[in-house]
């Protein structure tokens, strides 16, 4: 069944139903994903899934239904389904749908081409495999390497005009090395996205070789409150766990304690955060949010203070302020919440030594592990499993390992005492894609033996 | 779902290249869910999930495929992509599907589709309003209901055909409690693989007032210290313990490529002799239950640690042929787009020889764990963690104050033989599962034990 046909349905159903007014929002996705093991094709997957989502207005409610199966009966079905639900909604401060004519800023994407040959994603995954096993001894079974991309395609229609399309797609390739050395074994996974043709697999393999071989004969860490240096990765998943106490939802709901601290600092001096739709490295731009408004670059802490928390329409109106056009989908079916794009911490000058320099005795932290339990976004508390690296005398020493790093989120943004230069972006996650470079830290409690 | 003929003709297509295994996963899936925030009903939402996914073996290699377009053109099309990426080869089987039911041993009663979504709103009310009563300092409540009615249809090349109806139902409140500059939280989430019979056997209003408690006691609760103890974690969701310290690590989908610690260890003692544990997915309308996995294997109640010895693994079709060893029932996958891999089921370690106050009085400085967030492990190393959400200091064999923002570290295989005490009073609790074949209910459980010595992540 072709959109056209799909809009037919629905739109006479809705009118069946008394609806006027309403929005579609369809979602197709298509996916390649090949796994080594060994040298060996261990697994082979292929995606290609569609759904769609109905939303209508009535009073001041609106209401949601959902299906991926699209035969005529379930697509005539949405309108009445969502309706009943939006009759049931107490919180009554919907606004009428989009249309405000923005100007929409064309996206610049690496990869828009079409899923490669599924013997491409073999070979180049073949390639790292062999790379990763030629890189080291020490590597050994249980080492594997996928290989693969998503395309994906978002199609927004309302009752009130809007009528456009985006879609974006990327190839990635993951090389996990396991490294054994007597009865010790570690992992060392490691990415890289864009385009397939583009991806170094020989180099990403080593890469993750000598992240894997770099951690054997990890020691234990001691105690105590120390320097701690957070490598651009982890500070992208100490970012992802806080990422709520941003959205002016969780602020207006009490979710965040951001709330009400719009133009006071929150964070060190040297603390800028953007969001950035079309940030030229990020394989995910978009030029419009999931209820159509124009997105557009800001800064949401400058210079350490904060400048606005990120919007959707239902919580701008409250706030009596414009869409930051951040209003996010997770998946077609969800409702509308709220997720920054390319949300990034500005590098700073210094190389990764300069930054160290004055360390006497800290630790600089590879790994954080089981933030879904570890951190919460609600109090800014944290205390995570972490792995690392100790730093004595203003270098880098050996491996550590089973200790927990322990502080408050909202503390941190205060004692953050710089950023070097090696800046990393993060895989997405839907439109949002972190960044961040390597991050000194003061305050914060490490507890290993 | 779809036609017998049809499935009969995909496995062909899907088995044309020359694979020795094919399989067909077909779902339906609706999910109604009703939340409060701020004692409004803020999101009414259904959704119906519909697709396939097919996969075929060919020794030990697998290419597995999902669509959504369940007509003739989009199945044949789904199962011919499989068979391309497979390669050449020719197809040298005949298939002969067999309609087998296995039985249904987990009754519903109130079918939530049901149920007039009125009365779910007031199940979510009773919740919220009991947890906002719990004093002034409640300072937000959201509360959610979630019922899933999930069928699965699994047919494959060996002639089984067979199907599932999984209905699930769960309340989570997360109450928040305030003071000037500060947020503590609290949370409950109980569910059961039933229908809304759930709330006559817990009412909503002990779940909100259960969330609302644990947010105020934290409150008032200063930060855990730091430092290596001996603790002792209460029952229900202390189990979650196990499922990352041992439980991943039992999964074929590690254990097969040798990437667990428990690998090539069976008839090994890896625990201290008091503990047995086990995964079972029998158990009448446990959260994690199956009649069947999904694969269409009859679940089963597998003992994996019989005081202290390693006795099997949790093992789907395909790591089963790299292991030599035969599926124990536990495959299992989020939905069709997901190629399923070993996972728990209800997993808990069963009670042990110690008296409850036996426990805390043997402790003279530690930490009483009595309710738990999640954790996670990578079963490689055997590296875990996991949060604590209400902690106690004992103080010579007595539980004293409230601490906060403790989490607890360690090595699996170290921390199996610290587990020098099992209590009396096991029971499970809820958890979503999240791994490589997406999120999946389990249980998780135990009866309270005791580790001599962990590492506590604090202050």
């Amino acid at each position: 069944m072709n959109q056209n046909e799909m809009k037919q349905i629905i739109s006479d159903a809705a009118a069946k139903a008394g609806i006027n007014e309403y929005e579609l929002y369809f979602e197709e996705a298509q996916g390649t994903d090949v796994t080594i093991f060994e040298r060996e094709v261990k697994e082979f997957s292929s995606e290609e899934v569609a759904g769609v989502c109905f939303r209508c207005l009535t009073g001041n409610n609106i209401g949601y239904a959902s299906t991926e199966l699209f035969t005529e009966d379930e697509l005539a079905a949405l309108p009445a389904r969502a309706l009943e639900n939006a009759k049931l909604i107490e919180s009554g401060d919907a606004q009428p749908f989009y249309k405000a004519g923005d100007t929409y800023r064309p996206v610049v994407l690496q990869s828009r081409s079409p899923l490669a040959s599924s013997s491409d994603y073999i070979h180049t995954a073949m390639e790292a495999q062999e790379a990763a096993y030629a890189a080291d001894d020490r590597i050994t079974t249980g080492t594997e390497t996928s290989c693969g991309g998503v395309r994906k395609k978002i199609w927004l229609f309302n009752s009130n005009g809007l009528d456009f399309s985006a879609d974006y797609g990327y190839d990635v390739l993951v090389s996990g090395p396991v490294a054994r050395d007597g009865e010790e074994s570690t992992d060392g996974m490691t990415f890289a996205y864009g385009k397939l043709s583009e991806l170094d697999a020989k180099n990403i393999a080593k890469t993750a070789v000598s992240r894997a071989v770099s951690k054997l004969h990890a020691k234990q860490q001691t105690s105590g409150q120390m320097p701690v240096v957070f490598s651009g990765e982890q500070m992208c998943t100490i970012l992802s766990a806080f990422l709520s106490v941003f959205s002016a939802d969780a602020a207006q709901k009490g979710l965040s304690l951001l709330s009400g601290k719009e133009n006071e600092t929150i964070a060190s001096p040297c603390v800028t955060l953007i969001d950035d739709p079309f940030y030229k490295d990020s394989p995910v731009q978009m030029s419009f949010d999931a209820e159509g408004v124009a997105t557009f670059t800001k800064p949401v802490i400058e210079n350490g203070v904060l400048k606005t928390l990120l919007h959707n329409r239902k919580t701008a109106q409250k706030a009596g302020v414009a869409s930051t056009a951040n209003g996010a989908k997770h998946s077609y079916a969800d409702a509308v919440s709220i997720s920054p794009y390319c949300f990034y911490l500005q590098p700073g000058d210094a190389s990764f030594d300069t930054l160290i320099d004055g360390i006497e005795s800290g630790v600089y932290i590879t790994a954080l592990k089981g933030l879904h339990a570890g951190a919460n976004a609600i109090t800014g508390d944290f205390s995570i499993d972490s792995e690392g690296f100790t730093i004595e005398n203003g270098k880098l020493g050996g491996a550590v390992r089973s200790f927990t790093v322990a502080g408050n989120f909202f503390d941190l943004l205060k004692n953050i005492r710089g950023f070097d230069n090696a800046f990393y972006l993060d895989y997405p996650s839907g439109v949002t894609v972190l960044g961040s470079a390597d991050a000194l830290v003061d305050g914060l409690t490490i507890a290993g033996k | 779902m779809i036609q017998r003929e049809l499935l009969t003709e995909a496995l062909h297509t899907a088995m044309s290249s020359g694979a020795d295994f094919a399989e067909i996963y077909a779902e339906r899936t609706k999910t109604n869910q009703v939340s409060m925030i701020d004692r409004r009903v803020e999101q009414v939402t259904d959704a119906l999930l519909s697709g396939v996914g097919i996969r075929v073996f060919k020794g030990l290699r697998c290419v597995n495929a999902s669509t959504t377009d369940l007509t003739r053109s989009g199945l044949i099309a789904c199962a011919k992509r499989v068979a391309d990426a497979l390669g050449e080869g020719k197809e040298e089987v005949s298939i002969h599907l067999n309609e087998r039911r296995f039985g249904d041993i987990h009754p519903i009663r109130i079918v939530p589709a049901t149920a007039l979504k009125q009365v779910k709103i007031d199940l979510v009310k009773e919740a919220s309003d009991a947890a906002f009563a719990q004093g002034d300092r409640i300072s937000q409540v959201a509360a959610t209901l979630l019922d899933v009615d999930h069928e699965i249809l699994i047919a494959n090349s060996d002639g089984l055909l067979t199907s599932d109806r999984q209905i699930r139902t769960r309340m989570a409140v997360q109450a928040v409690a305030s003071k000037p500059g500060e947020n503590q939280t609290g949370s409950c989430s109980p569910g059961r693989r039933m229908g809304l019979e759930l709330f006559e056997m817990i009412p909503p209003r002990s779940i909100g007032e259960k969330a609302a408690c644990q947010a105020l006691t934290m409150l008032d609760a200063e930060y855990c210290k730091a430092g290596t103890k001996t603790v002792a974690i209460e029952n229900g969701f202390g189990g979650v313990i196990f499922h990352e310290a041992c439980g991943h690590s039992l999964e074929a989908t590690s254990v097969a490529i040798n990437a667990s610690q428990f690998a090539g260890k069976l008839g090994q003692q890896i625990a201290n002799e008091k503990v047995t544990a086990v995964d079972d997915g029998t158990i009448p309308n446990a959260w994690g239950s199956i009649n069947i996995d999904d694969e269409g294997t009859p679940s089963a109640r597998n003992v994996l640690i019989e005081n202290g010895i390693l006795k099997s693994y949790m093992i789907d079709k395909l790591n089963g042929r790299r292991m030599g060893m035969a599926p124990t029932g536990n495959s299992r996958r989020q939905g069709y787009s997901f190629a399923p891999t070993s996972r728990m089921t209800n997993t808990f370690i069963e009670n042990g020889p110690d008296k409850n106050e036996d426990i805390i009085a043997s402790i003279e400085d530690g930490l009483y764990a009595k309710q738990m967030g999640g954790g996670s492990v990578n079963p490689l190393t055997g590296a875990f963690n996991f949060a604590v959400t209400e902690g106690y200091i004992i103080r010579n064999g007595k539980i004293c104050e409230p601490v906060r923002g403790a989490s607890l570290v360690g090595n699996g295989k170290e921390i199996l033989m610290n587990i020098d005490m099992v209590g009396q009073n096991l029971e499970t609790a809820q958890g979503m599962c999240g791994s490589s074949s997406g999120s999946i209910p389990t249980d998780v459980g135990q009866p309270l034990i005791r580790v001599s010595s962990i590492t506590v992540g604090g202050r």
